[in-house]
């Protein structure tokens, strides 16, 4: 009598079931732990800190298959140093290529800032909710940002300035401690120069050079006029930072269902696995990095 | 579902020809702890005789046959500045469990859930829980089992098949195709009114027999409300952050992980390490900052997870009431007790 | 040698014992099959164990042993000032070991007699820990040293990044290779208070942890002390416990 059990290929089984070939993480479990290979294509230094690494997804195919929404992460793969998420900076209308803005903080991200161009890296992704950009149509716009949170931020500032014609009145709020930690210099005057985009800067300590505004984010209220029947507002900064903005905001008669922040915690998979990102009574990779305020108004521990 | 019963020496006979056939693990006696009570865990075996069926608890959770302590999901072969990943997707040889009990078939069912009925599925566990087959076993309910407590004492789905005791034979649950043919390769009546009445007796009896309890009535608001109480602090400062409830808990899945460089700088490995949420780096993040400082609120966090976040995502706790981490944890800290101290 | 295209430090190391037993060395010069890529790492320009020659211009320098001569001060120093990188390497070195238990004592004449007899014998009332001369870099926690967290840490220099200690204690890895805890089987064990990293090995082989490596972070021993009353264990086991490598603050 024989009773051995026969072995089930789930794999292809499951490659069976879903025909096509579509490279989907989500679905297929043949492509769990793929990771593309991507480039290092260029590196711009923004501050002492931080630099900007553009990437591309070595092969074609994958490539052109890689779409992202605004505020979304991907998991960037350092071989024999880890796997980190990081929100993608970059236009969501350019495929297969991203920017990361990239602090030099942990293991992972000191390494990186010695690799050179040339270097290979990988990504996973990409993971996440996004800015609801869609629902802001014919609303009036507020991009907040407080230090390292422009990097969150500025896929929504490309959306925004690519589809000018979708919104009405757009503001960018973007606040630093010191003059010398503000990112993305170089564009301000692209931004500025789009019709009707209003672009307001300040820091907390200045120096010498700063010849421009002097206090809080939140200071940058006083200087606005918004109807707040109609607007919507994205804000990423430090968990300190966007708690007292939007509840600024909510003051000042913006439901909190309207307000979106991203929120960052340690991530091992992105993909609701590991547990690591667990915040409250959900995972930050699935149900986030972009929650409304409400929601996290309700998520313990959150703030 | 289908029901049989079957002699108790058919099915000895049954298990010796799939030992024989099949790479098959069985409660063992492993060890006896200072009082000289025997420590029981499921192991290899070859031999039928090598089965200890006077087994009360699985020391240590068959979570590990799918999802193990440490694996190695992936590695890259390193060349200038460049690298190429192989990904390691396990391909075992398929293998049977038996004995275990209800919590623990449960505890997989849960695991499923997370693992691979939604979203991501994970192939690392999916291929060995496709490619086991799992014979489970009724249980007496022992001074720390509150199973009960969260529904977690039968079995509705999630092994090939599942046993009663009811004297000399026993009365088998069948849950899947491939139990089913196998067991027309051996001699099993179908119930009568006899079984089926013993059956029911047994099932009021086990009932009876439990004494641990955790009551989940609004446990998910009360653990809301209660989020910012004392009592945390008081569990908090006994709690040593060992993580050795979350080694021994049937349904911890979190993980960190781990890649480690040759000395030769030329492969990377990416390890996969089952971690806790009690540990202190279990949310510190790069830079130092740790969302979550204090011992307390990690313990706290575990009971969050366990009792309200699974609750909202999947209506269901992800406790299944095994009371091993009560059992394992020298501090004392136990799962009925931490959940009455915040009720009262 | 290079890493994904970034260029690797090959800094020159020297080994240097003070009072031991040589045996964390010994570890490195015991892992044969490994020692060859070991020693590609790092120039050794300096290892009584290994090397004939000796060379007095490194870079990092591993300290074995505690520091318990006059002599030894000085030579410790003189280190110090040399070396880019200074290690405490082992448990005597990261703590002061077993050679600390004479700190214990208050009668030292007594201590000296006791161990060495007759012998005429030069030695410091205290003995110190590395960190209690000079400043120190980097611990090596374990007596001896676990060889392949001893190539991780090297390795890290190499990458030029910071090396991850674990910060769980023994417990943890004990659990996972599925051992019956040593309380279950009537042994006192500091495996809830110790530093991991060890991969467990004496309770994993049936015998308690002796906390050579160390408190985990921010270990609960106020309340171990409990548990360890409250499973029937003496004060004079459970000090034996605590004090045998100086590696807990009382």
């Amino acid at each position: 009598m024989d009773l051995s059990l026969k072995y089930q290929d789930v794999l292809s089984d499951n490659k069976k079931i879903k025909t096509g070939g579509r490279l989907n993480r989500k679905t297929d479990l043949g492509n769990f732990e793929k990771t593309y290979k991507s480039e290092i294509t260029g590196i711009i230094e923004l501050t002492p800190l931080e630099k900007l690494f553009q990437i591309q997804i070595i092969d074609q195919d994958e490539r052109e298959r890689f779409s992202f929404k605004p505020g979304q992460f991907l998991m960037l793969e350092v071989p024999g140093f880890g796997e980190i998420p990081l929100s993608i900076s970059s236009s969501p209308s350019r495929r297969g290529v991203v920017e990361l803005c990239i602090r030099k903080q942990g293991r992972v991200t000191k390494f990186l800032h010695k690799m050179q161009r040339g270097a290979s890296v990988g990504i996973k992704g990409p993971f996440g909710t996004h800015f609801p950009m869609e629902k802001f149509a014919n609303a009036n716009v507020l991009l907040i940002a407080g230090g390292l949170g422009l990097a969150a931020l500025r896929s929504a500032i490309y959306y925004v300035e690519e589809n000018r014609n979708m919104f009405k009145d757009i503001f960018i709020m973007y606040g630093t401690n010191d003059p010398n930690q503000m990112l993305f210099t170089y564009q301000y005057e692209t931004w500025k120069k789009t019709d009707g985009i209003k672009l307001f800067t300040i820091v907390q300590n200045p120096d010498k050079k700063w010849s421009g505004r002097v206090g809080l984010i939140t200071d940058l209220f006083n200087e606005i006029v918004i109807d707040t029947s109609n607007t919507h507002a994205i804000v990423c900064g430090p968990p300190v930072m966007f708690k007292f903005v939007c509840n600024k905001l909510n003051d000042l008669g913006i439901p909190m269902e309207n307000m979106f922040v991203s929120l960052e915690r340690r991530m091992h998979c992105g993909m609701g696995k590991c547990c690591r990102c667990n915040v409250g009574s959900t995972y930050t990779c699935l149900s986030g990095p972009v929650f409304d305020y409400w929601t996290v108004m309700n998520l313990k521990e959150a703030i | 579902m289908i029901f049989k019963t079957i002699d108790k020496k058919d099915f000895n006979k049954f298990l010796e020809i799939l030992i024989e056939n099949n790479s098959f693990f069985a409660p063992q006696k492993i060890a006896k702890d200072k009082n000289n009570k025997p420590i029981y865990d499921l192991r290899l075996v070859n031999d039928f005789k090598e089965i200890d069926f006077n087994y009360d608890i699985l020391k240590y959770p068959p979570r590990r046959f799918f999802l193990p302590y440490r694996e190695a999901i992936s590695s890259f072969e390193i060349k200038n500045s460049s690298w190429q990943q192989n990904i390691n997707y396990e391909t075992k040889v398929p293998r049977i469990l038996l004995g275990l009990h209800p919590c623990d078939i449960n505890s997989l069912n849960k695991l499923d859930k997370v693992l691979m009925l939604g979203d991501y599925p994970s192939p690392y566990y999916t291929i060995r829980r496709k490619n086991t087959f799992i014979i489970g076993m009724d249980c007496d309910p022992k001074p720390f089992c509150f199973c009960r407590s969260v529904g977690t004492h039968t079995v509705q789905h999630g092994c090939d098949m599942f046993l009663i005791d009811i004297g000399d034979r026993y009365f088998i649950e069948i849950f899947s195709n491939v139990a089913f043919d196998f067991l027309k390769k051996v001699t099993t009546k179908d119930i009568t009114k006899k079984d089926d009445d013993e059956y029911k007796r047994i099932r009021r009896l086990k009932a009876e027999k439990f004494t641990a309890k955790i009551d989940v009535t609004d446990l998910t608001k009360i653990l809301d409300m209660e989020f910012q109480s004392d009592v945390w602090k008081e569990w908090g400062d006994k709690c040593l952050g060992c993580g050795s409830c979350a080694r021994v808990c049937p349904t911890c899945y979190c993980y960190g992980i781990e890649e480690k460089i040759d000395l030769k700088f030329q492969q990377a490995e990416k390890l996969k390490i089952l971690h806790a949420c009690t540990l202190i780096d279990f949310a510190e993040v790069a830079g130092g900052f740790n969302f979550r400082p204090e011992r307390h609120i990690r313990l706290k966090y575990r009971y969050y997870h366990k009792h309200r976040g699974f609750v909202e995502a999947y209506e269901e706790s992800l406790c299944v009431g095994c009371g091993r981490c009560g059992e394992a944890c020298l501090a004392g800290i136990t799962v009925p007790e931490v959940i009455s101290s915040i009720r009262e | 040698m290079q890493y994904l295209g970034v260029e690797l430090i090959k800094p020159k190391a020297a080994f240097f014992d003070f009072s031991c037993c040589e045996g964390c060395q010994l570890q490195i010069a015991n892992n044969e099959n490994k020692l060859l890529d070991f020693i590609s790492l790092v120039e050794v320009v300096n290892f009584r164990e290994i090397l004939t020659e000796r060379n007095n211009d490194y870079d990092i320098a591993f300290i074995e042993g505690s520091i318990t001569r006059k002599d030894e001060i000085d030579r410790l120093k003189k280190i110090r000032e040399k070396a880019k990188i200074l290690v405490a390497f082992g448990t005597c070195a990261s703590f002061g070991g077993i050679n600390k238990l004479k700190n214990k004592f208050k009668d030292i004449e007594w201590v000296k007699k006791e161990v060495y007899g007759n012998c005429p014998i030069e030695t410091n009332d205290k003995v110190m820990a590395v960190n209690e001369v000079v400043k120190v870099d980097f611990y090596i926690y374990g007596c001896p040293v676990n060889k392949s967290e001893v190539e991780a840490i090297v390795q890290s220099i190499a990458l030029g990044r910071e090396f991850r200690y674990l910060k769980h204690p023994v417990c943890f890895r004990c659990k996972e290779k599925q051992n019956i805890c040593l309380y279950e089987m009537g042994k006192i064990c500091m495996g809830p208070l110790t530093r991991a990293g060890c991969g467990a090995r004496c309770p994993s082989n049936g015998n308690s942890c002796i906390g050579c490596r160390g408190p985990a972070e921010e270990p609960n021993i106020e309340f171990m002390k409990t548990i360890m009353i409250k499973n029937g264990f003496t004060e004079r086991q459970i000090r034996d416990k605590f004090e045998l490598f100086s590696a807990f603050k009382e």
